[in-house]
């Protein structure tokens, strides 16, 4: 029997498959808008229940075996945290295939793509075992390099080549340390890759040897530095402005909604259960790398005349917000980090299909080159706004109640992440004067130019876009409590079973 | 019986009316004009009602509170309350912003966005009725960013004007000596913008101070919701006994004060972050009306009332000492403005620093309640100025430069006595409303000054020089616009007063210049005795400062009024200011200059945290200018030190290497003979050898 969570790996798959039969040209982005809206239905009833019912148990489990000989499964199941990120994807992707609608180029190929991508994004996020795990984790890099190095710009394939290398470098050693955790399983056990029993044991791999120290220590950094790319952390992240200017507007909705959620998703999954006394160790160091993206995105955004790569640079500025979030490892801080994350995927995705309403207007991104256009397009000017408010955490907007959670959970955690805490609040400052000085630039001001005048307001295809999400944005900022409630109870026991390892 | 129902819909009344006038196509900028007063009127009505009901039992109402954020064992929750203190408030916010809309009405009558203004205003209005009556320090500081919104519109209502310098009309108006301001940065979209980050700069300090509060919370180890203004004393108990950062628990209570402090050196426009109220000018006159009257500025002040209880003294000296300082520098600024509207900007922030001067004196020494009741005076005497320099700027054709005008009362009789009134009432001048709280203001500060001695003088010092210059410019500004002759025939020729529905406005603020309706029955004396215990109310026979401040005003008043009219009234005097300006020209260029806190700013920004900082952060990631001109569209890349140049270096280096591999794997059979012989004799010989 297909569960609904399968249905969210396996259905995006076959419909797949089915764009590229070449019957009407149409049909595709149909296909991936079921796809992508069986995801957000299935995400938000599995949310609604984590919030009616919160809990920290896994919902929905399926499990088939997949190799016997390496105690691998397709297992897949949810708690909370995973319902957010399902509901998420889910609903990223819908918006980016309403944004690509109108896709002239190849869209049977896109929309594929598009759905591969959807398959191999919700699989990471629903997978119980560390194998489908990594295979998800990988098969997301194929779509996202094709979506990049084929719909992109100019340099498209230096910026998809970019940021497949910087990926794949962060997960290969991924994969060997996987592979030596699996072959360390005590003699007694049955090997396997079901992440439940790995966490269990984590003893095990704290006391594996391994190239001189121990297996933990090894796995710990293989995983983290996997994460780190995808968060991104600075200063790993100069994949990141490459790949958003490049990918066209749909694409770059992606990459900032879902992509980038995989790294916070794969600090929580596998990084903290799996070692928790590394993560103990490290926790003040990555408060500090969380706290150096915070600024520094925020100081290099601020510095942008490129609007599209401002608004990139502003989202490792918000990420660095769930990595200050996550480090301080208390309940609190993991659920902020969470909350952050879904926050910024509502954000982040309506100011990028801002700059692509912009861009395919004007076909240029320069700030210094726009002004006053709030005369010919009022709407888009109110919505620039909404999304430069909501970047910069005006309270009411989702981003105030992801960072405001991050901070003062850093401020309840003790000295280090405190002092973390204390430095990063001048973020806010930051980022009300890049994006509002962006929305100065773009929107008020006499018209600089004439043939701006006759710039069409937003579309109904933009409207179909932009204002779910901004629905949403307002939705999450005004009454947070569901989704903190739904994800509360896991990332309390996640950290409880991290804190258990406390010597 | 007050029902607990009245706090929450104060809030909802407006927000409902703002939703309402933004989403409705009003063919009629009038009739969302209309909408917007009548709610205001109603919820006017409904915080009179609140007032009574509170200030005659004294005890608080307190509204439904709901737990809004979880944060491990610590909840911040979204509740209201008011108590007297609060429910006056709300009924000088929703007054005014029923008044001012009303003038507004006539005031944008031929604005072609006049529609947008209802909404935006009752929004901005909503916001600080939310921080009037929310029962916590975090739902205070949500409130307190929405009002920061609120200001941001209304600041860039006219947000499509250009800059000043290439402005043709502010060219064409400006004062010849105008300087100070730095022309091509100001512009409502530069004005909003500035407004706004200039706020965030001191909610990053309430941030943090909320921070420290939280910590204090969690390490003395309470549960559940914290931040409740009923019991502020108790945020921090048990703070003897924290260590945190490195911190005793008694310097984290003063670092949180400082932070609740900071924000509201923010929002209140006080020394070194008051250059945005100046700006703010760029708005319409009826949104300073209300910015500068009851809502933004006045939250700062409300805040720290609210949390009176927080400040320890270390933490009320810094609050006294900002404020007399602010008080002192913006009065000199304003005394040598040629621009209408600059001058009420100026003794907005002047007075304000009053409030603080109070606020820092001590609750013991009568200074909580003589502070907010010079916010209460003020904030009805200042929307009267405004509103009446409104009338003024329409009736002059946009002309705002004071040296233009002149002989404006035989054409404008209501205005003229309106503003006579409100400037009397500001200067301090005997049965004014301002007599009434200024007294009690330098009372407080001198009771301090005579107690604490040493340090404690200062702001006593600073507020006195401050309200003598008060006395000068505000009668400057009036001598300025109404007395005399017309100086020039085309400003004010055709100048007339407004319409009968904005008389009426005017007309109905003129009472609460007096200090009657504040005094009478002794009623505000009366509420403000609810406050939080150990605070002295002014005219207490413990206050004994009192005559003696009482007098020192008296005498302020009359040497400043004295000089305005030497200098101001009529063509002669005026001969004798300019021969004075000159006479102080280092000390007027200085003023006239902004004491170079604008400009300072401005170089900050450009030179450092703004500009120059951000653009070398750029490159230190991706590279100089022409590698990303080459990383976006194709091209040779140049080389170039960057954090991203450092990755391509990284790959360069990964494929020399492997060109160097592809060497050997030429395809040349002799090659691969010749490598193949070369390694096999190797082998052989190392055979041989070993």
């Amino acid at each position: 029997m297909i569960g609904p969570l399968s249905l969210c790996v396996l259905g995006p798959l076959l419909l797949a498959a089915l764009c590229l039969v070449p019957v009407r040209a149409g049909l595709p982005r149909w296909l991936a808008a079921a796809g992508s809206l069986l995801t957000t239905v299935v995400g938000g009833l599995a949310l609604a229940d984590f919030a009616g019912h919160p809990g920290a148990d896994f919902r929905f489990v399926e499990a088939w075996s997949w190799s016997r000989y390496y105690g691998a499964s397709f297992g897949l199941g949810i708690d909370g945290i995973g319902a957010a990120m399902l509901l998420l994807s889910g609903l990223v992707t819908l918006t980016a295939t309403i944004a690509a609608f109108d896709q002239q180029r190849a869209p049977r190929v896109y929309h594929a793509l598009v759905l591969l991508l959807l398959a191999a994004v919700n699989c990471v996020f629903t997978a119980q075992d560390l194998l489908l795990f990594y295979v998800g984790w990988e098969l997301v890099l194929v779509p996202m390099l094709f979506l990049i190095g084929v719909f992109g710009g100019e340099q498209r394939r230096y910026a998809a080549l970019k940021f497949f290398v910087f990926t794949l470098a962060g997960s290969v050693a991924m994969l060997a340390l996987l592979l030596a955790l699996w072959n360390a399983t005590p003699p007694g056990m049955a090997k396997s890759f079901d992440l439940q029993q790995l966490a269990a044991n984590w003893q095990v791999w704290r006391d594996s040897p391994f190239l001189g120290g121990s297996l933990a220590q090894f796995g710990f950094l293989a995983v983290l530095l996997a994460c780190l790319v995808k968060l991104p952390a600075v200063p790993l992240h100069t994949w990141l402005p490459h790949a958003h200017v490049q990918a066209p507007t749909s694409v770059s909705v992606l990459l900032a909604g879902v992509l980038l959620k995989l790294g916070v998703y794969g600090l929580l999954r596998i990084a903290l259960p799996l070692f928790p006394g590394m993560a103990i160790a490290s926790a003040p160091l990555l408060a500090v790398l969380g706290t150096v993206g915070i600024l520094w995105g925020a100081l290099v955004a601020l510095g942008q005349r490129d609007l599209k790569r401002l608004v990139a640079y502003a989202s490792v500025s918000h990420m660095g917000f769930c990595l200050l979030a996550l480090a301080n490892l208390t309940a609190a801080g993991a659920t902020a980090a969470v909350v952050q994350a879904f926050a910024h995927g509502l954000v982040s995705p309506l100011l990028f299909l801002l700059v692509g309403v912009v861009y395919e207007r004007a076909h240029h991104r320069d700030l210094d080159r726009f002004g006053g256009l709030a005369q010919p397009m009022p709407h888009f000017a109110w919505f620039l706004l909404f999304g430069a408010l909501a970047g910069c955490a005006l309270p009411g907007l989702a981003g105030f109640v992801g960072e405001f959670a991050a901070l003062q959970s850093g401020f309840v955690a003790g000295a280090p992440f405190a002092a973390c805490s204390a430095v990063a609040t001048l973020a806010p400052v930051l980022a009300a004067a890049y994006l509002l000085s962006a929305y100065r630039r773009v929107a008020t001001g006499p018209l600089r130019h004439a043939e701006h005048a006759n710039f069409a307001d937003l579309g109904a295809r933009e409207w179909a876009a932009l204002l779910p999400l901004a629905v949403l944005i307002v939705l999450l900022g005004v009454w947070p409590r569901p989704l903190f409630a739904a994800v509360g109870e896991s990332c309390a026991v996640l950290v409880q079973h991290v804190l258990g390892a406390r010597p | 019986m007050t029902p607990s129902s009245l706090p929450p819909l104060l809030v909802a009344v407006p927000f409902a009316a703002a939703v309402l006038s933004a989403l409705l196509p009003w063919r009629r900028a009038a009739l969302a004009h209309w909408l917007a007063t009548a709610a205001m009127a109603i919820d006017t009505g409904l915080a009179v009602w609140l007032a009574i009901g509170v200030v005659g039992s004294g005890t608080p109402v307190h509204g439904a509170h709901a737990m809004w954020l979880p944060l491990g064992a610590l909840e911040l929750g979204i509740g209201t309350f008011a108590d007297p203190m609060g429910a006056i408030m709300a009924v000088i916010v929703c007054a005014l912003a029923t008044l001012v809309l009303a003038f507004n009405t006539w005031y944008m009558h031929d604005d072609a966005r006049a529609a947008r203004f209802p909404w935006q205003f009752c929004g901005f209005a909503a916001a600080m009725l939310g921080i009037v009556v929310s029962d916590n320090l975090f739902l205070s500081f949500v409130c307190w960013e929405l009002v920061g919104l609120g200001s941001y519109l209304l600041i860039g209502f006219w947000a499509d004007r250009p800059a000043a310098s290439l402005d043709p009309d502010y060219q064409a108006n400006k004062h010849p000596g105008a300087r100070g301001v730095v022309e091509s940065r100001l512009s409502p979209a530069m004005a909003q913008l500035k407004a706004f980050v200039m706020n965030r700069v001191g909610d990053a300090a309430f941030l943090l101070g909320i921070g420290a509060l939280l910590a204090l919370a969690q390490a003395s180890g309470h549960t559940g919701a914290v931040l409740g203004f009923a019991d502020v004393g108790g945020w921090t108990n048990g703070a003897d006994q924290v260590v945190f950062l490195g911190l005793s628990g008694k310097s984290l209570a003063i670092l949180a004060a400082l932070g609740v402090f900071g924000g509201a050196v923010g929002k209140s426009a006080q020394f070194p972050l008051h250059t945005w109220l100046p700006d703010a000018m760029q708005g319409p006159t009826t949104a300073s009306a209300i910015i500068h009257a009851a809502t933004m500025v006045a939250a700062g002040v409300f805040l720290v009332a609210r949390c009176y209880p927080l400040f320890p003294p270390e933490a009320l000296q810094v609050v006294g000492w900002t404020g007399g300082i602010t008080c002192l520098l913006t009065a000199s600024i304003a005394c040598v403005q040629w621009d209408l509207k600059a001058v009420l900007a100026y003794s907005t922030c002047s007075q304000l620093g009053l409030m603080f001067v109070a606020l820092g004196a001590g609750a013991e020494n009568g200074g909580l309640v003589a502070g907010i009741a010079h916010l209460f005076t003020h904030a009805t005497f200042k929307c009267l100025l405004f509103l009446c320099a409104a009338a003024v700027i329409h009736a002059c054709h946009g002309h705002q430069d004071l040296h233009r005008m002149g002989g404006l009362w035989r054409k404008m009789p209501v205005t003229a006595a309106a503003s006579g009134l409100a400037v009397l009432a500001i200067t301090g001048a005997p049965f004014g409303s301002g007599f009434f709280s200024k007294d009690a203001v330098l009372a407080a500060a001198l009771e301090h000054a005579q107690h604490d001695g040493g340090a404690a003088w200062g702001p006593f010092v600073l507020a006195c020089a401050g309200s003598l210059l008060t006395g000068a410019y505000m009668l400057r500004w009036w001598l300025s616009v109404f007395a005399g002759r017309a100086r020039d025939a085309a400003v004010v020729d055709h100048a007339h007063d407004p319409s009968a529905v904005a008389k009426f406005v005017l007309v109905a603020l003129m009472p609460c210049t007096l200090a009657l309706p504040w005094t009478a029955g002794g009623w505000l004396d009366r509420a403000l005795r609810s406050l939080p215990p150990g605070t002295l109310v002014p005219g207490d026979e413990a206050n004994a400062a009192h005559g003696t401040a009482a007098l020192v005003a008296m005498l302020l008043l009359a040497v400043g009024a004295a000089a305005a009219l030497l200098l101001f009234a009529g063509d002669a005097a005026r001969g004798r200011a300019a021969r004075l300006a000159a006479a102080l020209r280092p000390l007027h260029a200085f003023c006239a200059e902004l004491w170079f806190v604008d400009r300072a700013w401005d170089r900050l920004w450009r030179r450092g945290a703004g500009e120059q900082v951000p653009a070398a952060a750029a490159r230190v990631d991706l590279g100089s200018a022409e590698r990303l001109q080459a990383l976006e569209h194709a091209g040779a890349r140049p080389r170039s030190w960057s954090l991203d140049g450092l990755v391509d270096g990284l790959g360069g280096a990964c494929r020399r290497l492997g060109r160097l591999g592809s060497l050997a794997h030429n395809g040349h059979l002799g090659g691969y003979l010749a490598a193949a012989s070369v390694l096999a004799a190797a082998v052989v010989l190392w055979g041989l050898l070993w």
